[in-house]
């Protein structure tokens, strides 16, 4: 079996929200010093369930990553939790993409590769949360979709996958090749084994440009973007916390049921 | 672009009834029908439908389009992708809405690629920009610590997906006309290239966390399963609902059906009490929603306390007993 | 006449006495000649460096039983009794050469037979006889009827005692059937003549007489002969291999684990035994089962499931079973050989991970066993070949590598240079500031964690307090790495180290202040394998010469009872001992009250190896019984030097809910007060 794994970097999501800046200019988060960015949330269960299916039937894994800078990083990480082979799409051209215009080169990139199984994607980035790509990504290479997967199993020849629904789970069979998915109910990523370490540190992680995927400047031209943001904002918080306090915790306590309780809301 | 006009929804059925997030996209679609002197239309899809189109008229929609199949009796992404695909060429809405819900999550996206559309998910505010006529869609990106604008100028249709409980739903209106049309939902099961094998619903121990006056919610400071019991505890004395962070679920101290947040359930009670959790936006975007908001950390510094209505900083430990007793004491006035 | 001249059943007692001979010392060599080859499995490591240092080393330790006597305490004497019997049976070995071997042996026995030199030595052997005896005794009293929960009432150590005690009774008989024998007037040796006296007033026959000095003589011979080849066969072997044990010991910094080459390793720790260096399966046979470490181990006195003790003699039972691999059948044989795996049956994971490498069982132990790094290389193998590990360790570990730091939970919520807010600092690489001689490390848990950085501020305050120049590296700042390392993910560990390193040269920093011991031992003791070359001091050394210099003057003194609790990492790894004791002394008022388990054998605050961030879920909390020793001193306040200690001590505080009268501070605290 051939996975395909899409990953992407972003700015570390758990950054205190005290710290969270933006720049409204340019409509971009502006990560605090010292905090490096990370491979997004998802993406990493993604790997993990790509590692999963390895370990059980046996399988070949390969990363890509599409970004800039240290986007190299996020593939490392993925070899080093057991992925076999990694890519980066760089290009000035894959700036600021919408959802619409990453799936593109995704899939530009996917048809160079050749031969596969199954994409594995996250169910979201875990900055710009839009849960797009992947499902545009299924639709551009013509292959079925599953989305917000729990498990996934090779059985009859596919694909045994759980959803996860607001009550519970919905088992699909799919065929192969098809892609799925993944929701952070797969399972905590593993950590990256010294063998895993070291062998993604030898490897060597192919960049590949516009020009070497075959990629249309029309599709991803700023004109061609599907959607636009125009405006990002953090929100102002109006809310006064009441600090309620006492001799000790236990004195808070009775405090806090007592105003609860005379608020009306208990 | 004008050859696309209207608001098109895409409305879900839940157990025979037309469900919440249906009437919340019919108020906000005519809100926006309204606005821009657009028809407002709606898409139901099921097996056996029968007066929910009426229904739907009642609430509001210009214009029902019903699409019955056995097949599409849950929630099938390859049928419906065909069919509201369809529906969305023959009758080239300017604005499709969805529910940003398990369907509508998936559905969009597809439907999105199939029509070369613009897609704006989980929103929480719609409006429509005065100059342009287009559709501005707020989300809140970044697990929540900053909310995004978007437009979709150069495609149709434009399409968002809608966070349930963000928008008034529609009021009911018996007298309202319209049109109920039947379309032939030609879904054959040997095209659908996934097959649903089964759908298991996973019982939650206690009050269900949408319906909830009251959630408790605890977070990685809670330590272990065992401590959760103290959670639950309160949550039982309080007839709420146990809730729980991403990390708290993932440490397998409760089932991820319990999960509050971005990715996991949406909830809005009258009282929302936070135990021992940090408040990352992701989890908060789960339950900002909530009336009043308490919070219970050793950490005076955590973010929760920036979200929260009333907060007592200590040990959760110390606190939740004393609490409880009180309770109990005001509880049997 | 010694009895070998003698004819038995028509054979030559010389036959008879070379035979007996030659086939125990067969059976005696061809032992220690396979547990050599065993032992030639392991790994190689370079362990004779140094040889003049590693004489001196062992002939202190073990002429002397230094090794012995450093242990003993007024609850356990055991270690005064083990070197009454080294004594006096050093003397007894030479009797044997002499009298049986050389004397006996050769015929020669008449040359010495009544000499004045015989005289002396057999008074010797008798005075010997009676402290042995006495050791003998009261060894086989504590074992067998005290039972202390070190020892255990083993048979093989009754046969032991009951072949000594023999060897003892026998050599008196010799004497007495001798000299009563030959009817020799003396009172020297006193006993053994005292035995001849009373023999001959009791009118034995001359046959009787003659009989007992031969069944006795050969009693005494065939004993033991039998007790060397019993030797390589029991817990004895410590005789022969304790002291190179003690010789082959590490020089380097303590406890530290060798760094693993990841350049050319293809497996990392150690699975199976013949993984193990050399020097730790020497740790094995040296081992004498005294307990020692059992009973000073955290984990075993909080109830769980390690044991060092257990632990290598598991391990050596195991290798004694896997045996020799036989050279065609490939290096894999041996554990092939064996059915048990050796993590999980012969060591198990919850004991792997029960370790706080505080290593008092090191420090404890007599023979110079390396406990510690063992425990290391065992987690190497779990975490870097297996990713095993208890969840709590692997959060741990993602932290470490998506924060750079290893705190969860509300201090993930921070940022590293939060603590810099407010104070007036150098940090370098912020405002120009591109170079500094002398830097402070503050560490992960003093730059997140609420009540450290408190600490860290009362470092600031004294240190400027005292003029002392320094830069911070605030948000740059990193993991020393410490954590990983202690857990066995090795990888990260270097990484970090080759990182931070970078990080001091780019500045040109000379000297490191830390005010954690776990950052103090790993950037002084483990980070120069990797290239560094700093000067690096813990504040509790720079503080109390600044005091000592009278640059900080505590005169506010401090108005109560105050305990040090010892951090591990700043004592038995350090030695450092004086340093903070000196600044206690130096504060007027502070009525210092050593706990008993203090310095070198001070008990685990619960926090060390990775135990910050796992859970304890079996037995009792070790912090909880420490609290408890610091309660038995009447202190009322704790004072450390360590954050996870002072949080470990903190906790222990508030389970036994003693906040209102006993409160755990940092010396730094104390001495920030002090000079206000």
């Amino acid at each position: 079996m051939h996975i395909i794994v899409c990953v992407k970097q972003i700015p570390d999501p758990e950054i205190p929200s005290a710290k969270f800046k933006i720049d409204p200019a340019t409509k971009k988060v502006v990560p605090p010093a010292g905090v490096p960015p990370v491979i997004s949330v998802f993406d990493e269960r993604a790997v993990e369930a790509a590692c999963q299916l390895k370990d059980k039937n046996g399988a070949k894994i390969t990363v890509i990553s599409m970004g800039q800078g240290k986007v190299a990083d996020v593939v490392k990480h993925a070899l080093s939790m057991g992925a076999d082979d990694g890519i980066t799409l760089q290009d000035s051209a894959f700036e600021n993409l919408d959802s619409y215009g990453t799936a593109y080169v995704l899939s530009k990139a996917i048809q160079k590769i050749g031969e596969y199984d199954l994409v594995l994607c996250g169910r979201q980035a875990a900055d710009w949360d839009s849960g797009q790509v992947g499902s545009i990504l299924a639709e551009m290479l013509g292959i079925p979709v599953v989305t917000i997967a729990r498990n996934i199993q090779a059985a009859d020849g596919g694909l045994r996958v759980e959803r996860v629904l607001k009550d519970g789970y919905e088992v699909v069979q799919a065929p192969m090749p098809c892609l799925v998915t993944v929701s952070n109910e797969v399972g905590l990523p593993r950590l990256p084994t010294g063998m895993g370490i070291i062998t993604a540190t030898r490897k060597k992680i192919p960049a590949w440009t516009a020009q070497d995927i075959e990629i249309d400047p029309a599709q991803v031209a700023p004109e061609g973007a599907h959607t636009e943001i125009v405006k990002l904002s953090v929100p102002i918080r109006d809310v006064q916390c009441e600090i309620v306090t006492g001799k000790d915790a236990g004195e808070a306590a009775v405090e806090l049921a007592v105003r609860l309780r005379a608020a009306n809301i208990i | 672009m004008d050859t696309h006009k209207g608001i098109l929804l895409c409305g879900e059925i839940e157990k025979g009834t037309l469900a919440p997030i249906t009437m919340e996209l019919l108020g906000i679609g005519r809100v926006l029908a309204d606005k821009t002197g657009q028809e407002l239309s709606i898409l139901l899809m099921g097996s056996d439908i029968g007066g929910l189109g009426e229904e739907a008229l009642a609430y509001g929609a210009d214009k029902v389009y019903v699409a019955e199949n056995p097949l599409l009796e849950h929630y099938h992404s390859d049928a419906c992708t065909m069919v509201a695909a369809d529906l969305c060429r023959k009758a080239l809405p300017s604005i499709l809405l969805l529910g940003n819900t398990d369907a509508g999550r998936d559905l969009a996206p597809r439907l999105a690629a199939r029509l070369q559309a613009g897609l704006a998910t989980d929103a929480v505010e719609l409006d429509i920009d005065p100059d342009t006529g287009i559709l501005v869609v707020t989300r809140p990106v970044f697990g929540g610590n900053a909310l995004a604008s978007v437009m979709v100028r150069k495609v149709r249709p434009q399409i968002a997906t809608v966070r349930p409980k963000t928008v008034k739903p529609a009021e009911k209106d018996a007298s309202r006309q319209g049109q109920v049309i039947r379309m032939v939902a030609e879904v054959d099961s040997s095209t659908l290239k996934v097959q649903v094998v089964e759908r298991v619903e996973e019982k939650v121990e206690g009050v269900r966390l949408e319906d909830a006056e009251v959630v408790v919610s605890g977070g990685r400071g809670i330590g272990s399963s065992q401590s959760y019991e103290m959670i639950w505890e309160l949550a039982r004395l309080l007839d709420g609902a146990v809730g729980a962070t991403r990390p708290a679920c993932e440490e397998g101290w409760i089932s991820m059906l319990h999960q509050v947040g971005q990715t996991g359930k949406m909830v809005s009670p009258k009282l929302y009490i936070a135990v021992a959790l940090s408040g990352a936006m992701q989890h908060i975007a789960g339950c900002s929603g909530s009336k009043c908001i308490v919070a219970i950390n050793q950490d005076p510094e955590a973010n929760i306390f920036k979200v929260a209505h009333y907060g007592v900083v200590g040990d959760y430990k110390e606190i939740l007993p004393a609490f409880m007793g009180k309770l109990k004491e005001l509880l049997a006035k | 006449m010694s009895p070998v001249s003698a004819t038995y059943w028509g054979l030559s007692g010389y036959v008879i006495f070379w035979v007996l001979f030659a086939v125990a010392f067969g059976l005696f060599v061809r032992r220690l000649f396979f547990l050599f080859r065993l032992m030639r499995q392991g790994k190689d490591e370079n362990r004779f460096d140094n040889i003049g240092q590693r004489i001196r080393m062992m002939v202190v330790e073990v002429v002397p039983q230094w090794c012995n006597l450093k242990t003993v305490t007024r609850k356990d004497l055991a270690g005064l009794g083990h070197a009454l019997m080294f004594w006096g049976f050093s003397f007894f070995l030479v009797s044997y050469i002499i009298f049986i071997g050389l004397a006996g042996g050769f015929g020669l026995a008449h040359v010495i037979e009544g000499t004045a030199f015989e005289k002396v030595f057999l008074t010797i052997l008798d005075v010997a006889g009676v402290a042995v005896t006495i050791a003998i005794l009261w060894a086989a009293f504590r074992r067998y009827i005290i039972r202390p929960e070190r020892l255990e009432p083993s048979a093989e150590a009754a046969i032991i005692l009951c072949t000594v005690f023999a060897l003892m009774v026998l050599n008196v008989c010799v004497v007495g059937f001798n000299y009563a024998l030959l009817d020799v007037q003396s009172s020297w040796p006193p006993i053994g003549a005292a035995l001849a006296a009373w023999l001959t007033s009791a009118g034995v026959s001359q046959g009787a007489l003659d009989a007992g000095y031969k069944i006795s003589w050969w009693l005494h011979y065939v004993l033991i002969i039998g007790f060397m080849v019993y030797i390589p066969y029991s817990k004895h072997l410590h005789i022969l291999t304790s002291p190179a044990n003690v010789f082959f010991r590490s020089l380097g910094p303590k406890m530290a684990p060798q760094p693993i080459n990841f350049e050319e390793a293809e497996t990392f720790g150690v699975s199976q035994i013949n993984e193990f260096t050399w020097k730790d399966l020497l740790d094995l046979y040296s081992c004498a089962e005294c307990g020692r470490c059992h009973v000073n181990c955290p984990a075993q006195l909080s109830g769980k499931v390690l044991s060092p003790r257990e632990t290598i003699l598991s391990l050596k039972e195991h290798l004694l079973e896997t045996g020799v691999a036989k050279p065609e059948a490939g290096a894999d044989a041996s554990a092939e050989s064996s059915a048990k795996q050796m993590i999980g049956d012969v060591v198990t994971e919850d004991a792997i991970w029960d370790c706080t490498t505080c290593g008092a069982c090191q420090e404890i132990c007599p023979v110079g066993v390396e406990h510690v790094r063992k425990m290391i290389d065992l987690r190497r193998n779990l975490v870097l070949m297996q990713s095993r590990m208890p969840e709590t360790v692997q959060l741990m570990l993602r932290n470490m590598q998506t924060k750079g730091h290893p705190w969860a939970g509300v201090q993930s919520m921070r940022l590293r240079g939060d603590w810099t807010g407010g104070l007036d600092l150098k940090i370098l690489g912020e405002g120009g500031n591109d170079h500094a001689d002398t830097l402070l490390w503050v560490g992960c848990t003093g730059a997140l964690v609420d009540r450290n950085v408190q600490v860290t501020t009362s470092l600031v305050t004294v240190l400027d307090a005292a003029g002392v120049e320094f830069g911070v590296l605030g948000g740059e700042e990193a993991c020393c790495g410490d954590p990983a390392r202690r857990v066995g993910y090795e990888i990260q560990f270097q990484t970090i180290a080759e990182q931070n390193i970078e990080v001091f040269k780019s500045y040109g920093i000379k000297r490191i202040i830390t005010a954690c011991p776990h950052c103090y031992n790993a950037l002084k003791n483990e980070y120069p394998k990797f290239g560094a070359d700093f000067e690096v001091v813990h504040y509790t050394r720079l503080v109390a010469d600044l005091i000592g210099k009278g640059t900080l003057n505590p005169a506010g003194g401090w108005d109560s009872a105050v305990t040090y609790h010892d951090p591990c990492y700043l004592g038995r790894y350090n030695e450092e001992y004086a340093a903070p004791r000196q600044i206690l002394q130096a504060i007027p008022g502070a009525n210092i009250r050593e706990m008993e388990r203090s310095q070198s054998t001070s008990l685990c605050c619960g926090g060390g190896g990775g135990h910050m961030w796992m859970e304890e879920k079996t037995g009792r909390k070790i912090n909880e019984i420490r609290i408890e020793d610091v309660t038995s001193t009447g202190a009322e306040t704790v004072v450390t030097s360590c954050p996870y200690c002072l949080q470990m001590l903190e906790e222990g505080i508030e389970r036994k809910q003693l906040k209102s009268s006993l409160r755990a501070m940092d010396l730094i605290e104390l001495v920030e007060k002090a000079i206000n």
